[in-house]
């Protein structure tokens, strides 16, 4: 068998605003190395970032680092990680000033001065749209993509990788393929940073392409699991994709049910309809389930001077508007009522890190939304800035380590490993897309995903066990292409399941966890969930790591969740 | 979801076969771009949006995904 081998210093997996990031950071502290960045979709894609809307958030005078921590630790409700916050967040305003350096615009009104969007009802989260709303996303993906062009880097698409190289416990490279033409490639090197995304479960959106694999992978190699029982449950509408409802909800969006009653006031007189998407999927779920659906979007009260910022001006959000628009089905957004529903979309587990994206493992780096970070809410703009900063540290991370990492070489079987592989190639059994229906046909049902309580949790486990002992190892793939959507697949399997154990286990209701059964924090709970490999691949062993208030500057006062109350 | 591509007006540049993040189009013998993988497109409009000759077409709606609540009407917000 042909294998590709490739020898580079540091193996950046995923390039996205992680990777891209960590790519432009490594190959500026350390010039000399060889940095490799790959893919397994296009080659300099951008990952999510290319379909963004490019609103970021940053602390900005006159705001402070320590009002914006405190803002956070009440919207996790305790469940905040203060000094990774901290470390984040003091670096925003770099990041939003290295993106201006390279040619993005962010609004700007008449007298000059940034617009800006107050994100959930908080204090002083605010998000920076970018000047004309479309492809604010799409153009820092261009103008981070020709700064790694000036650089050594060598930049891989359509490459899957499948399993990490581990010498002596370290990880010291990985093994993939050609989606296309179903090469074998092996990478060796010093340092792997995995910016490779969420889990996730495939439901449009621009979201198809986090699946999670590296999840499993790093869970194999012994990193350790976190925020598993974390997942965004997004409200879309029925049957479009649509971006930056997180600008429109401070701006006077809201929903409204079959009676054309806007029910976030019942469940939230304080916040009302603009708050977080986990509390409005709650509501909207708990509205259908009593009949008073469909749920509809009810623009009527933006002002006039704002539709500037929410009426799509280029790119695929335009394109998309005025293709909804000329359908002539009543879809245009700002005239017509259009349906919108709760939907399950990614998750927010991922490996357990430092701020610096140091994992339980040597030589393996986790980088943006692969690492675990929020507690299952989601403040507009976070995730621009969260990923570029910890991109950007881990590729600090790592050239810093190029100096001390011991030289390690994997002897592995690559042969075995790449047969088992490709395996599944060429012969009869279930498509990936049968497989993942049934995992979507489990996971995406209210019970489980909204309003979720043991009994529905124990019946969706039971299922995901089965799915995962038959109908996984069932799975063909009849080339390359469907080899890359089976392992996907077998990843999203992964996730499902250990975002069901973890629910089960968190027996409280506490920021993105809502438990029907346990509707009420419980003060011991105060700990992040964590998981790891216990020998055998089916058993993950669970343990909490309590959040130190001791050791952190800001108790916890406050808790956001206190402004809603669901209880019928 | 990706409706159709003109083999008329396709002129084989392949841009849309590079750009597309699910790998869901090809080149045929001929040089023409085709739908090879309709299954996981995520109406990202990529494609369309940077064809140079106005070949493709992506339906705005996205893929119909199963319930989130079986039990209640589609009149009334759940369905499938
Ligand atoms: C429509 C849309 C609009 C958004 N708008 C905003 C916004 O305005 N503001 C904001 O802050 N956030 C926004 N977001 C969220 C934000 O864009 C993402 O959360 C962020 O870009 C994620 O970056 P990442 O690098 O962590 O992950 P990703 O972008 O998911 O990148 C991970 C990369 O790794 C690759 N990969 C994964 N597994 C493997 C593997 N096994 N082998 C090889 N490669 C692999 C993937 O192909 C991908 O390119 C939006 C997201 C979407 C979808
Ligand atoms: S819309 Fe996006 S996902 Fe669908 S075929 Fe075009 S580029 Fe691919
Ligand atoms: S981008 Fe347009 S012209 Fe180019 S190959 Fe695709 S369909 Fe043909």
């Amino acid at each position: 068998m042909k294998i590709n081998r490739i020898a580079t210093d540091i193996l950046i997996i995923g390039t996205g605003s992680a990777g891209l990031w960590a790519g432009y950071r490594a190959s500026e502290l350390a010039p000399e190395a060889q940095i490799t960045l790959v893919d397994k979709g296009p080659r300099d894609w951008g990952g999510l970032m290319t379909m963004a809307g490019g609103d970021f958030e940053a602390v900005l005078d006159p705001d402070t680092v320590d009002q914006w921590i405190q803002d956070f630790v009440y919207y996790f409700d305790g469940l905040c990680d203060q000094k990774l916050m901290e470390e984040i967040l003091t670096r925003s305003r770099d990041r939003l000033a290295d993106y201006e350096r390279f040619g993005c615009e962010f609004f700007r009104m008449e007298d000059g001065k940034r617009k800006f969007v107050r994100q959930r009802g908080l204090d002083h989260v605010k998000l920076y749209p970018a000047q004309l709303k479309g492809r604010g996303g799409e153009l820092m993906v261009k103008n981070l993509v020709s700064q790694l062009k000036q650089r050594k880097v060598q930049r891989l698409g359509r490459i899957m990788l499948t399993e990490f190289l581990q010498q002596d416990g370290q990880v010291c490279g990985a093994l993939g393929f050609d989606a296309i033409t179903g090469e074998s490639y092996r990478f060796d090197a010093r340092v792997v940073i995995a910016a490779t995304g969420m889990g996730g479960w495939k439901t449009s959106y621009g979201k198809n392409t986090p699946t999670g694999e590296t999840m499993q992978m790093a869970w194999e190699a012994g990193a350790v699991l976190q925020d598993m029982e974390f997942a965004r449950v997004w409200n879309m509408p029925r049957l479009f994709g649509w971006e930056g409802q997180t600008v429109l909800m401070p701006l006077g969006a809201r929903f409204v049910n079959r009676n054309g009653e806007s029910f976030m006031e019942r469940y939230s007189p304080v916040l009302g309809a603009n708050t977080d998407p986990h509390y409005t999927t709650i509501a909207m779920a708990m509205e259908i389930r009593a009949g008073r659906g469909p749920i509809t979007f009810d623009l009527s009260r933006i002002k006039q001077e704002n539709l500037i910022l929410l009426r799509p001006q280029n790119g695929w959000q335009k394109l998309n508007y005025d293709k909804l628009s000329a359908l002539g089905l009543g879809l245009d957004l700002f005239r017509d009522s259009t349906e919108w529903v709760p939907q399950m979309t990614v998750s927010y587990g991922g490996m357990q890190a430092t701020a610096w994206g140091e994992t339980a493992v040597p030589g393996l780096l986790a980088a943006g939304t692969a690492r675990a970070t929020e507690p299952g809410v989601y403040a507009g703009g976070f995730a621009l800035m969260s990923t570029s900063v910890l991109g950007h540290m881990a590729g600090e991370k790592a050239a810093e380590l190029l100096q001390s990492l011991p030289r390690v070489t994997a002897e592995c079987d690559e042969e075995r490993h790449f047969a088992s592989t490709f395996a599944p190639l060429g012969r009869e059994g279930l498509t990936p897309k049968e497989v993942l229906t049934r995992i979507q046909s489990v996971v995406f049902p209210y019970d489980v995903s909204i309003l979720k309580n043991e009994q529905a949790l124990s019946r969706a486990l039971k299922e995901l066990v089965r799915i995962r002992e038959e109908d996984v190892p069932a799975m063909a793939a009849a080339d390359p292409h469907y080899l890359l959507k089976l392992i996907e697949t077998k990843a999203v399997a992964f996730v499902s399941e250990m975002y069901v154990r973890a629910s089960l286990e968190r027996r409280e209701t506490r920021a993105g966890h809502y438990r029907e059964d346990y509707p009420t924090r419980n003060e011991n709970d105060l700990a992040w969930l964590c998981l790891k490999r216990n020998g055998s691949d089916t058993d993950p062993e669970f343990y909490r790591v309590p959040v130190p208030l001791d050791e952190y500057r800001f108790p916890v006062t406050r808790y956001y969740q206190d402004n809603f109350n669901f209880s019928e | 979801m990706i409706q159709k591509i003109d083999t008329d007006l396709c002129v084989g540049c392949g841009s849309c076969v590079r750009r597309c993040p699910l790998d869901a189009l090809r080149l045929n013998e001929d040089g023409k771009a085709f739908i090879a993988y309709p299954d996981d497109c995520m109406t990202c409009y990529l494609c369309e949006r940077f064809c140079p000759s106005g070949a493709i077409y992506v339906h705005p709606f996205r893929e119909e995904l199963p319930p989130v609540f079986p039990n209640v009407p589609r009149e009334l917000g759940g369905g499938a």
